[in-house]
């Protein structure tokens, strides 16, 4: 899922958590080799945290904890989690820079931005 | 197991579902009625799904039945994994004529009469369910997997709460 040039979507059934190594950053990612993932939360109707910032070529993965399913979808509608089921988690890589914001489809009140960096800026 | 305080009672009275729940409940009873009010919610919505053509109603009744068929499934599962039968009671058999009827009320209806009709309905619906969960249910439940997940449920019916107040507040009904 590295390196491309588009983002792309990999979703994770149940009980993918240790599978993966996920790394919970601060609001800013600011050092950088190779890609990282970065992780959100999915909770009590928010997304946690609700704005990040990566590198271009890096994955946000959205984890549901929430009863009820979501979806991270980009607002310009370019890509998209689908519905995560309690407990499931969808991916994401980011290859464009630039501010993309998202919402969950099935509750709109929901919101987040991923700002995704060149990697010089880092 | 506490009693239910006159809140409630009263709080069902308001919407027109004749509560009967003098007595105190048990655990059994509130998984019981608490199951039944998702229920009903989403044959409520299946129903604007069949009459309704305006996309904010049809929206909102595919999240009821996705996120209350969703709260319904965990609770089944904690159900099992308990290994109880929950108790119908009189709250849930208030709960359902109080239902019944408002469904045949709104079955007479078409077009914008009833998208208004069904979208006070569910605001209202989860208004009172929403206080009867908060401040009747958490407090009353004895057993702490059923209090998690009611207190879990909350967030979700309040968020339905708002979502049903935006929907009246777009329809601009009348009254």
């Amino acid at each position: 899922m590295r390196g491309l040039t588009h983002p792309t979507r990999r979703r994770f059934g149940q009980g993918l958590g240790g599978a993966l190594t996920l790394t919970v950053l601060p609001r800013a990612a600011r050092s950088h080799e190779g890609t990282h993932e970065i992780a959100v939360r999915i909770a009590r109707f928010t997304f946690d945290p609700d704005r990040i910032e990566i590198f271009v070529g890096d994955s946000v993965t959205w984890s549901n904890a929430d009863l009820v399913p979501h979806t991270a979808t980009a607002e310009d509608g370019v890509w998209d989690t689908g519905a995560l089921d309690r407990g499931g988690a969808g991916r994401i890589t980011f290859g464009t820079v630039g501010e993309h914001r998202y919402f969950c489809a099935f509750h709109l009140h929901m919101r987040g931005a991923v700002v995704v960096r060149a990697k010089a800026d880092g | 197991m506490k009693t239910l305080t006159l809140a409630l009672g009263l709080a069902l009275a308001a919407t027109g579902l004749a509560a009967q729940a003098d007595e105190p409940m048990n655990d059994l009873e509130i998984a019981h009625t608490a199951y039944t009010a998702g229920t009903l919610d989403i044959r409520y919505a299946h129903l604007a799904l069949a009459v309704s053509e305006n996309k904010a109603v049809r929206d909102f009744a595919q999240t009821m039945i996705r996120d209350h068929s969703a709260v319904n499934e965990a609770a089944g599962a904690l159900i099992a994994e308990l290994n109880v039968t929950p108790q119908d009671n009189p709250l849930s058999q208030a709960l359902v004529e109080g239902a019944a009827d408002k469904r045949a009320e709104l079955m007479a209806l078409t077009g914008n009469a009833f998208d208004c009709a069904y979208a006070t309905n569910e605001l209202g619906y989860h208004q009172v369910v929403n206080m009867t969960v908060a401040e009747s249910f958490i407090s009353a439940v004895t057993v702490e997997p059923l209090k998690a997940l009611l207190e879990d449920a909350l967030v979700t019916f309040r968020a339905h709460e708002q979502h049903a107040g935006h929907m009246v507040a777009g329809l601009q009904c009348a009254g």
